[in-house]
């Protein structure tokens, strides 16, 4: 019984799991461009990532529409951590601020490429989806990037 | 005095007044040395630290009628939580109201503002505050701090985002590699003179420089070190330290500020430590250029440049050049980190805000030893923690003035 259940729970286990929900979606048929997901107030028009429920700038309550944010962004300031990170990322491993296009908002993001030390600010990037490392239970776990137009 | 300072940026009038019941002042400081102290815990470092400033100012536990304080990672890494009444109780101070405070590497002076707070109010004639702290770990031990933000999930750790700090600084200011080691040589060579601090060794541009690279621009000699460590300070009302025959020193500001998260802010100064700072010289009726010593957070080399902009020592952009000048050496104008500063005097997260402090004290009463300043008579120490967005959670000002 028990190892059934165990045998049922490693066939169901996702081989990939985001690091949190919500955070951004996979290309769809109806978008070819993975998005960053935040939340746009339909009163003020300020802009948020990640998605929040209450507007801050405004405080009216149930104006919130989620917002998919351009995947274009062009990078405010860039670096190149020597150091493995407490999450699990092996150095050296580039990131930054990335301002995103059109909509105004700069956000945290890791860089990928061949070369972290290649990225630089002014530089235009793109989002995508990767592995940004394994868990215990060897799932990928999965963060967005940006990476080199 | 004091309106609008010439120094730019810094606006004194923007701020109400503050009023409050009673000046306070600081009647007995003390510290253990920092460092690695695998040995101790938290209780007998905080004990040491809490002992010498009851000695020195010759009151006994019983007089203390409250206890503050500052904690940061006990919880995360001791897993010891309540570490106030667990130092407290082992110095004798019990049965009195002790809150444990946390605001990152801002605990400390937290629990010092939340002491002045509750004496300034009126609600106690004499209370004790302390900061402690263990952050030494074996090699290769990682601290997640910070687990439940997205930004730590997908990698980001502390120097990093200083790294981007100090390369925007430089890319907009044209702050050099060299300016940013100055501050990590000038801050080592006061630390060799303080028998308290974690290094008491000198090192050379090329020495930092060449050290090994944390997150780029920033060496290994460009971060403060881990540490442990505690330090203290007993508090009271004016009427209380008169009956005190010690030198003593009275609190004339204490500002505690949060950050405002604000998007696409510039990195290259903090709003907040700018508030922060206006607030605490528009309550100590004085301007940057009346103080004669400061302690600030240089938790990173790139943090004490811009610490000069945020409190008003020059202008945006010119930290790099007070640093080649010689400003803020112990012999220049304005002498900034005479301890050696978390660079070299170590950072125990939740105590550094009381030992800067501590320090500002003893310059103060003129017994800093072979580091003392020619007779200042107002320090300043700043210190801020936690990143959010890229802002920081939490910041204090705090002036002290010789009586």
């Amino acid at each position: 019984m028990e190892s059934s259940d165990k045998n049922t729970k490693t066939s169901e286990a996702p081989t990939s799991i985001p690091i949190q929900p919500g955070l951004f979606e996979y290309p769809t048929p109806e978008h070819s461009h993975p998005a960053l997901l935040g939340s746009h107030c339909q009163t003020c028009g300020r802009k948020f990532f990640p998605r929040r429920t209450l507007c801050t700038n405004c405080f009216v309550d149930g104006r919130m529409e989620e917002l998919k944010l351009n995947n274009r962004a062009v990078i405010y300031a860039a670096t190149v951590v020597h150091i493995p990170s407490p999450a699990g990322i092996q150095a050296p491993y580039a990131y930054g601020y990335v301002d995103i296009l059109t909509d105004n908002i700069r956000i945290f993001a890791l860089f990928t490429g061949d070369n972290p030390s290649s990225f630089h600010s002014g530089q235009e990037v793109e989002l995508v989806l990767e592995p940004i490392r394994t868990d215990g239970q060897k799932q990928q776990i999965i963060g967005y990037k940006f990476r080199p137009v | 005095m004091g309106k609008n300072s010439r120094s730019l940026d810094i606006n004194l009038d923007r701020y109400d007044k503050v009023t409050f019941m009673q000046e306070v002042y600081i009647i007995g400081a003390g510290m253990t040395q920092f460092g690695k102290h695998p040995d101790r815990s938290l209780r007998s470092l905080g004990f040491e630290a809490c002992l010498n400033a009851l000695r020195d100012a010759g009151v006994k536990p019983k007089e203390i009628e409250a206890g503050f304080c500052g904690n940061a990672l006990a919880p995360a890494i001791q897993g010891e939580t309540g570490v106030g009444q667990n130092v407290f109780w082992e110095v004798g101070i019990n049965g009195v109201p002790i809150v444990n405070l946390e605001n990152a590497c801002a605990s400390g002076s937290t629990a010092l503002r939340e002491g002045w707070m509750a004496v300034a109010g009126g609600f106690y004639d004499m209370v004790a505050v302390v900061g402690v702290e263990k952050t030494v770990m074996p090699k290769g031990t990682m601290l997640n701090v910070g687990a439940g933000e997205y930004e730590t999930k997908l990698g980001e750790v502390f120097p990093g985002y200083f790294a981007l700090i100090a390369k925007k600084h430089m890319e907009r200011y044209g702050t050099t590699l060299e300016q940013l080691a100055m501050v990590s040589v000038k801050n080592h060579l006061n630390g060799s003179l303080n028998p308290y601090a974690q290094f008491q060794k000198l090192l050379t541009v090329d020495e930092v420089l060449n050290s090994p690279m944390i997150a780029e621009p920033l060496t290994l000699y460009s971060c403060c070190p881990n540490s442990d460590g505690a330090a203290a300070l007993i508090l009271c009302t004016e009427k209380k330290a008169r009956e005190f025959m010690g030198k003593k020193v009275k609190i004339a500001a204490s500002v505690l500020t949060t950050g405002t998260y604000d998007n696409e802010r510039d990195i290259t100064g903090w709003e907040v430590e700018k508030r922060a700072a206006e607030k605490a010289y528009q309550m100590a009726s004085l301007g940057p250029e009346e103080v004669n010593v400061m302690e600030v957070h240089d938790a990173f080399t790139i943090s004490e440049i811009i610490h000069y902009e945020g409190l008003g020592l020059c202008p945006p952009g010119e930290g790099g050049r007070l640093i080649d000048q010689g400003t803020t050496g112990l012999t220049g104008k304005i002498p900034v980190n005479p301890s050696g500063g978390l660079l070299s005097k170590g950072h125990p997260v939740g105590a550094s805000g009381v030992a800067q402090v501590v320090e500002i004290v003893w310059q103060l009463r003129g017994e800093a030893g072979k580091r003392q300043l020619k007779n200042p008579r107002v320090g300043l120490a700043q210190i801020m923690g936690g990143n959010k967005e890229g802002d920081t959670r939490a910041c204090t000002v705090h002036i002290l003035m010789k009586d």
